[in-house]
């Protein structure tokens, strides 16, 4: 890895199945074989309740690890997760996320419904969400970030570093945008109604203007 | 039984008028026959008992119950002048640590056999007295004061309940200033319900009397209806039965006697 931290590189823990073992037992000889840095964490069906994730979470960070996300099947270590500040993230139990091939970049990911303050929704491809995110969520993706609703959130485009990425919605009023590398606060004043708005990268700063039909295509 | 209606109320942010609310709707919801408990699930700063002037009477909680050291009904607090309603403490505060999500779920499924309406008093936070609290409940209402920071962590409730499946959510705002509305100081009915994107359930106005209630240990829908507050709160548990009551408006509010006087006038006597 050299001197640099490759932050994409995220690799994956899985608790053991809890009917064999408990995790407190199995976690010594599992991170003998895990690698130190980021990573994912797959809970299976574990319940686990706020103390309980804060002892896993110091155990891991004790020993050089950090978790980047939790994939959970039960919605109870979800909110636990999300209680001290994890992403965590709710999956049909059987499917594990490791079976599906990441969107490679460039490809669509499609969000139904409101993103609630607390929430952080990300993407290795770009992101369309259809309903609103609300102030205190975060969305951000290696690709554009597309709202068709209300954007009062923190968004981040280009999460990877891509430059040309955008972020678009129907009515722009975040509390913070990122572009690439590039942040900027949202502006404060009242949008027009009806009128989508679009931000993009122009000469290392963030521009707001009208949507460009013909820019969403592009990508 | 399974039409009991177990109701969580939460709020996120502390000191929005969960626990009034709470007590409030309890003895409204007992007052129209329903019957009714109130189970504090905020027993580490428990104070339910005191809004409704029952903190003497407390012998047993809940924990007694489920370590079977007493009955159900030496826990149950009945309330003095409304015997429809009853209160049961889910812990003791010097016992933080011994609640877990399937005692609470036990607590309640014990009370859902011989009450209509279950009302959970949720400790504020998200944390694990909230997960304890909210692991029980079928139904939520979120308790939301028109201020930024009371409607974000309201928001971030809601989330939390939405995965764990509790539905519907409904809202009350609560300690509304219509006079601050009007000259938009404050949030709008519409700011709120923008963002959180919820049925509301009531509004209820800024009350002194809320207070001296409060200190006296009586809810205020003990009472005649003749205070603002109280009158919300009879609507609120109106409304949960199903009842349709229009919803109080912050800008005919705002005129108070005059404007009143003023109608009264133009109706009767020309």
């Amino acid at each position: 890895m050299g001197l640099f931290l490759d932050i994409r590189s995220v690799k994956t823990l899985h608790l053991p199945d809890q009917r064999l073992q408990h995790w407190r037992d199995a976690l010594p000889d599992l991170l003998n074989t895990c690698p130190v840095g980021r990573l994912d964490l797959h809970c299976g069906d574990w319940s686990l309740t706020c103390s309980d994730l804060r002892d896993l979470q110091r155990i891991l960070e004790d020993s050089g690890r950090q978790i980047h996300r939790l994939e959970v099947t039960v919605a109870e270590t979800v909110v636990s997760a999300a209680a001290i500040g994890l992403d965590g993230r709710l999956c049909e139990a059987g499917s594990s996320d490791e079976d599906k091939p990441s969107p490679p970049p460039g490809s669509l990911t499609v969000h139904q419904g409101t993103l609630r303050s607390g929430d952080h929704l990300q993407s290795d491809g770009s992101l369309l969400v259809v309903g609103d995110v609300n102030p205190g969520a975060r969305i951000s993706a290696a690709g554009d970030v597309l709202v068709w609703g209300r954007l009062r959130g923190v968004a981040h485009a280009g999460r990877d570093g891509a430059t040309s990425t955008r972020i678009v919605s129907l009515h722009l009023r975040p509390l913070q945008l990122r572009i690439a590398d590039v942040v900027a606060r949202g502006p404060e004043d009242q949008p027009i109604a009806g009128m989508a708005e679009q931000a993009r990268l122009v000469d290392g700063e963030i521009v707001i203007e009208p949507a460009q039909p013909q820019a969403l295509a592009r990508s | 039984m399974s039409t009991t209606r177990t109701i969580l109320i939460c709020s996120g942010k502390g000191g929005v008028g969960k626990t009034t609310t709470t007590a409030n709707l309890g003895i409204a919801l007992a007052r129209r026959g329903a019957s009714t408990v109130v189970l504090d699930a905020d027993f580490g700063l428990r104070n339910l008992d005191l809004l409704l002037g029952l903190e003497n009477r407390i012998v047993y909680t809940a924990q007694e119950v489920l370590a079977e050291t007493c009955r159900l009904e030496q826990a149950l607090v009945k309330h003095k002048q409304e015997p429809n309603l009853a209160l049961l403490p889910a812990g003791n505060p010097r016992m933080l640590e011994w609640l877990t999500p399937k005692d609470m779920q036990a607590i309640v499924a014990l009370l859902e056999e011989r009450f209509d309406y279950v009302l959970i008093d949720c400790p504020a936070g998200i944390e694990d007295g909230f997960k304890n609290a909210a692991a029980a409940a079928r139904e939520a209402v979120v308790v939301t004061t028109p201020e930024v920071a009371a409607v974000r962590d309201a928001d971030r409730v809601i989330g939390l309940l939405n995965t764990q499946g509790v539905s519907p959510v409904q809202l009350v705002l609560n300690r509304v200033r219509p006079k601050m509305m009007s000259t938009q100081e404050m949030l709008s009915v519409d700011d709120v319900t923008d963002i959180l994107a919820l049925p509301l359930l009531g509004l209820v106005f800024e009350d002194e009397q809320v207070i001296v209630s409060t200190n006296r240990g009586e809810p205020l829908t003990l009472g005649p209806a003749n205070s603002p507050a109280a009158q919300a709160y009879t609507n609120i548990a109106g409304r949960l039965q199903g009842e349709d009551i229009p919803l109080m408006d912050p800008a005919k509010a705002r005129q108070g006697l005059r404007a009143k006087m003023r109608r009264l006038m133009q109706t009767k006597i020309f």
